[in-house]
């Protein structure tokens, strides 16, 4: 059994997620320096049995990835952190209930560019998905959000003129552009259910070819 | 669409959901609704099995159980102390209510066919929600909708 814990808790118990890499935060208690350990635990919405990580036990940083335990992005997770000190202990202290597929975030696609005399064409990439290794199946996050689109901004760098396009598949065509003109192009991932979006990616310029007529 | 809408099909049935207001809606709530749930044992909608193993020609007559268990069983029985949390819950069933019309008449014009495995599966869903007392199970049923809304 637990023995009787007075040492404060963890604060700010959370995950942080990105491509739904799924890593447990924590705050040290308040009040407490150097020398604090931490042990973590996660447990499936529904099931409930609590499971010990066992590469985050005794640890000192505020921080457990727990990626390939909350892969299946189809169940709900809680996870808890209890810390240690001078022989004394915290309570558990646990996140709220964590939805990998509601909470993620997700980061800009990979954009790649070409050029004609009058048109850009642009390639857009969907991030992949977190995975434990690089033998793993890629899975791209279009397989997971099948509502996936990209939102394009194009510049002409010339004029300062800029269009917006919505892009549901992965390819653009900018025709009727000005030959020998420099066009910068950003693009954000955006699901529409549920509602996520990224950042907008760095600029990708490329100049359109020279009118060989002129 | 109006506001965001989508169209949805299910089958043959074809509904058009302002599904972004409801999540909004649930997001604004959900920390404060599964606060109040502290039973990690049981998932009304996912035990034992997910939502995500019913064959989607079946989906529809499940999708038409749930909106009516969630009107009926649900947000009825899932007042609080606070009002911001009750304004907004009240707004998520006024939803559910206009999408529930619309099944009706999917599920009149036989679009919603009922088999074995969508049957079996609303029959445990009903189970796991009286095998707790009505606060419990609706509030726990609530704090589910996110799994109803990705699922769907």
């Amino acid at each position: 059994g637990e023995l009787y814990c007075s040492l404060p808790t963890p604060r700010n118990v959370h995950f942080e997620s990105i491509n739904m890499k799924n890593v447990l935060h924590w705050s040290a208690p308040d009040g407490t320096g150097d020398g604090v350990l931490y042990k973590v635990k996660y447990s499936v919405y529904g099931v409930g049995k609590w499971i010990r990580k066992l590469e985050c036990r005794n640890i000192s940083r505020t921080w457990c990835d727990l990626s390939s335990e909350t892969a299946d992005y189809e169940e709900q997770y809680y996870a808890s952190v209890k810390a240690f000190l001078h022989g004394m202990c915290s309570d558990w202290m646990e996140t709220a209930r964590f939805n990998p597929l509601t909470e993620t975030k997700i980061d800009p696609p990979m954009v790649s560019v070409s050029s004609t005399e009058k048109s850009i064409s642009v390639i857009l990439t969907a991030p992949e998905k977190w995975k434990g290794s690089p033998e793993e199946e890629s899975i791209s996050l279009a397989q997971v959000y099948p509502g996936l689109q990209y939102n394009v901004s194009v510049l002409n760098k010339k004029t300062k003129k800029r269009w917006w396009f919505s892009v549901s598949n992965n390819t653009l065509v900018v025709p009727w552009l000005e030959p020998g003109t420099v066009y910068c192009v950003s693009a954000q991932t955006h699901v529409t259910t549920p509602l996520l979006s990224s950042a907008f990616s760095k600029e990708y310029c490329i100049a359109t070819l020279k009118d060989k007529t002129a | 669409l109006a506001n965001g809408s989508k169209i949805f099909h299910f089958g043959p049935c074809r509904i058009s959901m302002s599904m972004n207001e409801i999540r909004a809606g649930f997001a604004a709530i959900k920390a404060n609704i599964q606060g109040r749930d502290p039973i990690r044992t049981v998932s009304i909608l996912s035990h034992p099995h997910s939502l995500h193993r019913i064959k989607s020609s079946e989906k529809c007559c499940i999708i038409h159980h749930l909106f009516n268990f969630y009107v009926d069983k649900v947000f009825k029985y899932c007042t609080t102390e606070d009002s911001y949390i009750n304004r907004k819950i009240s707004s998520i069933a006024n939803s559910f209510l206009s999408i529930k019309r619309n099944l009706v008449q999917c599920h009149n014009q036989n679009m919603c066919k009922c088999g074995q495995e969508s049957t079996e599966k609303f029959k445990q869903i009903l189970t796991n929600y009286k095998g707790l007392n009505v606060t419990s199970a609706a509030m726990k049923s609530l704090g589910e909708l996110d799994i109803l809304l990705d699922w769907m």
